[in-house]
C-alpha cells in the first residue's frame, strides 16, 4: 500500500500474539487465539472482522482494547493508535494510562446491552459513571450534551429517565451506542451487537451505527459472524480463521471473488431470500487453537488442500493494491 | 385421508400480569390455526420478531402449556385430554435455541441419550441404549465414539446442537418442535443443521415445526410458513410464494430487513451504504 499521501492509519496492529496460559497440574497449556496478526485501520473507516465463534475474534479486539486479564497474556507485537496525531501504543515500556484513553477516545459497543446499564440504576446515571469525567464541563451542561446527543442519534432524551429493564432489547443497545459514542471518540469497538436482536431491530441498530459512525468520523472496528452484515455496513473485511487472519480486502471485493477456500465457503453458504439451490456445509469442526495443525491450520477442512499445506503456514501476500490473503493454492507462483 | 399429524384450530394463550385489581391481560397468542402434515412429512416454519408469540405456541403444541381457548389435535386427539403422557412425549419432541443451556453442564451429554433411550426407545440394557444412542448419532453426522464421556464445554456449539437433535431423535418421533435452533448457531455450521432438517423430512419422514425469524433460512427449507406479529397470524401459506411476493405490510417490512449479502457485490467501488 502506499504510504505517505495516505493519512496515518487510527489503528495498527504489527505481528500480534495472545495466548491463553494456563497451568494446571503441572500441565501447560498454550491456547494461541491470536496469532501474528497485523492489520490498520484507516481513520473514518469500517473494518469489518468476521469468522466464527472461537477462531479468536473476541481475543483479538479484547488485545485491541487493551481489556488483558490472565490467563490472557500478550506474546509479542504492538497495537498503535493515532489519535489525531498523539500516539498511543499500548504494550510499551511507558504504556499509558489506559483510564484517560479509555471512553474519550476509545470506545466500544457489547453485545449485552443488559450488562453495559446497571440494572439497578437509571439510564441517566450510567451516563453519568462512563462519560462525566472525559466530558470537562459542569453537570447540567454535561447533561444537556447527552439530551442533544441522543436528540441526534432520535432516541427520546427522555430514556434517561428508564432503568434498562423498562427498554426493550433494541432500544437498550441504542443506548448502548449512545453511550459508546457521547465522547465523540476516535474509535469504536463493536462487537456483535445486533446478534440477539431480530431482523428489523437490526437494520435499525445498524443505521444507527452507521450514521454515527459518520457524523463524528470515527474509525469502527465491527465484529461478527454474519457475512450479511458485513456485507451491507463495512468497508473493509478480514476474515479470521484459528486465530489467524486469512484474507483481507475491500468488502464488495471479497464477496464478488473470494480467494481463500475458507471465506469463498463463508460466502457460498450464506442462505438468500429467492435462492433454493442446495448449499453445502463445512465439513469437519475448527481445530482446538490449544493443538492446531501444522501447517495452514485450515487444510484438514479444505477443498483444494495440497502437499504445501500440510508443512508450511502461508503469509499473507497481497493480491490486490488492498487485498491480502493467506493461501498457497491463491498465491500466483506458489502452486505445487 | 386421514387427520392430520397437528392441527391447531384457534388457539389462544392469556396470560394475567398483575393482580386481579389492577393486573392487566396479555395475549400471547391470538387464534392461530394450522395444520401440519396433511399429506406427508413437511417443515413448517413459524416466523416472527421477539414477543410476537413463537415460543408460547411451541410450549402449547409441546403440551407443557395449556391453551387459554381452542383446540390443539395431535393425530386427531385433543392434547387437553391427554392421558398417555409418555406416548406423547415419544412422538412429540423439541429442540431448544441455546444447546448449552439445554444441556446440564455438569452431566456428560451421552448420558441424556441413553435416558432417551431407556424411556422413550425400550432400551433395557446400556448396550441396547448406546445401540439406540449410536445410531442416532450417525443419522446427525456424528458418533457415539465422538460424544462418549464428554461434557458439554467440550463439544462446539454445532456439535452440540446436533447431539441434541440425535437425542429427540432417539425417540422416533413423528414431529420435532425446532425453537430457534441455529440462532445460537454459526453461520458456517448454520446451513449443516438446517441441511439436517431436509435430510429429516426426506429420509426418516419427520415433520418439523421450526421457529424463527431467519427468513433466509425458512425460504431455503420450509414447506409452509405462518408469519405471527403480536400473536396474530399476519399471512400463511407455501413458504416461498410468500417470501417471494408478501402482501401483508408486516411480511413487506420483514422482508425487506433481511440484509441481503449481495449488496456490497452490487455497489463495487462504492461503500456499500444502508440506507
Amino acid at each position: 500500500m502506499s504510504e505517505g499521501a495516505a493519512p496515518a492509519p487510527v489503528l495498527t496492529v504489527t505481528a500480534l500474539r495472545a495466548y491463553y496460559q494456563t497451568r494446571l497440574f503441572g500441565i501447560d497449556r498454550d491456547v494461541r487465539a491470536v496469532d501474528n496478526v497485523t492489520l490498520h485501520v484507516n481513520a473514518n473507516e469500517i473494518y469489518g472482522l468476521a469468522g466464527e465463534s472461537s477462531c479468536g475474534k473476541t481475543t483479538l479486539i479484547k488485545t485491541i482494547a487493551g481489556a488483558i486479564r490472565p490467563p490472557l497474556k500478550v506474546q509479542g507485537g504492538s497495537v498503535e493508535f493515532n489519535f489525531h496525531g498523539r500516539r498511543v501504543s499500548l504494550y510499551d515500556k511507558n504504556a499509558p494510562d489506559l483510564a484517560d484513553i479509555r471512553w474519550r477516545h476509545l470506545s466500544y459497543i457489547m453485545q449485552g446491552s443488559m450488562s453495559v446499564l446497571n440494572p439497578l440504576r437509571r439510564v441517566r446515571n450510567s451516563f453519568v459513571d462512563f462519560a462525566f469525567r472525559h466530558i470537562h464541563k459542569p453537570m447540567a451542561e454535561f447533561l444537556d450534551t447527552v439530551r442533544a446527543h441522543l436528540l441526534r442519534l432520535h432516541l427520546q432524551p427522555e430514556v434517561l429517565d428508564a432503568y434498562p429493564h423498562e427498554l426493550s432489547g433494541g432500544m437498550r443497545q441504542r443506548v448502548a451506542i449512545a453511550l459508546a459514542t457521547v465522547c465523540r471518540p476516535e474509535f469504536i469497538i463493536a462487537d456483535e451487537p445486533t446478534t440477539a436482536l431480530d431482523v428489523i431491530v437490526q437494520k435499525g441498530v445498524l443505521t444507527m451505527i452507521r450514521e454515527v459512525q459518520r457524523e463524528i468520523g470515527s474509525s469502527l472496528i465491527f465484529v461478527t459472524h454474519d457475512m450479511a452484515v458485513h456485507a451491507n455496513l463495512c468497508d473493509r473485511l478480514g476474515v479470521m480463521y484459528a486465530g489467524r487472519l486469512v484474507e483481507e480486502g475491500p468488502t464488495a471485493e471479497i464477496l464478488r471473488e473470494p480467494r481463500h477456500p475458507y471465506t469463498a465457503h463463508l460466502i457460498a453458504s450464506l442462505p438468500r431470500i429467492g435462492d433454493v439451490a442446495p448449499k453445502k456445509a463445512l465439513e469437519g469442526t475448527p481445530p482446538s487453537l490449544a493443538d492446531p495443525p501444522l501447517g495452514c491450520r485450515f487444510h484438514p477442512r479444505c477443498p483444494l488442500a495440497m502437499d504445501i499445506c500440510k508443512r508450511e503456514n502461508p503469509q499473507m501476500e497481497w493480491v490486490g493494491p488492498v487485498h491480502r490473503v493467506a493461501c498457497f493454492a491463491a498465491q500466483p507462483g506458489k502452486r505445487q | 385421508m386421514t387427520a392430520p399429524l397437528l392441527e391447531l384450530s384457534d388457539v389462544a394463550k392469556v396470560y394475567s400480569i398483575g393482580g386481579a385489581l389492577f393486573g392487566h391481560r396479555l395475549r400471547a397468542v391470538d387464534g392461530i390455526s394450522f395444520e401440519v402434515g396433511r399429506d406427508g412429512p413437511e417443515i413448517f416454519a413459524i416466523i416472527g420478531e421477539s414477543g410476537s408469540g413463537k415460543t408460547t405456541l411451541a410450549r402449547m403444541i409441546l403440551n407443557t402449556a395449556q391453551p387459554s381457548a381452542g383446540k390443539i389435535l395431535f393425530r386427531g386427539a385433543d392434547l387437553a385430554g391427554m392421558r398417555d403422557r409418555l406416548g406423547f412425549m415419544r412422538q412429540v419432541q423439541p429442540i431448544f435455541q441455546n444447546p448449552f443451556e439445554a444441556f446440564n453442564p455438569l452431566k456428560r451429554v451421552d448420558r441424556y441419550l441413553y435416558m432417551t433411550a431407556r424411556r422413550f426407545a425400550g432400551a433395557a440394557t446400556q448396550a441396547e441404549a448406546g445401540d439406540h444412542a449410536d445410531r442416532a448419532l450417525r443419522k446427525v453426522g456424528l458418533s457415539l465414539a465422538e460424544i462418549r464421556g464428554r461434557f458439554p464445554h467440550e463439544l462446539s456449539g454445532g456439535q452440540l446442537q446436533r447431539v441434541a437433535i440425535a437425542r429427540a431423535l432417539i425417540a422416533s418421533p413423528a414431529l420435532i418442535v425446532a425453537d430457534e435452533p441455529v440462532s445460537m448457531v454459526d453461520a458456517s455450521l448454520r446451513m449443516s443443521i438446517v441441511n439436517l432438517f431436509k435430510t429429516l423430512r426426506d429420509d426418516l419422514g419427520v415433520s418439523i415445526v421450526y421457529i424463527t425469524h431467519d427468513l433466509a433460512t425458512a425460504y431455503y427449507i420450509s414447506d409452509r410458513i405462518v408469519i405471527m406479529r403480536k400473536g396474530r397470524a399476519v399471512e400463511a401459506g407455501p413458504a416461498r410464494a410468500i417470501l417471494d411476493n408478501p402482501q401483508h405490510p408486516y411480511s413487506i417490512e420483514l422482508k425487506n430487513a433481511v440484509l441481503s449479502p449481495d449488496a456490497a457485490a452490487r455497489l463495487y467501488g462504492n461503500r456499500p451504504i444502508m440506507e
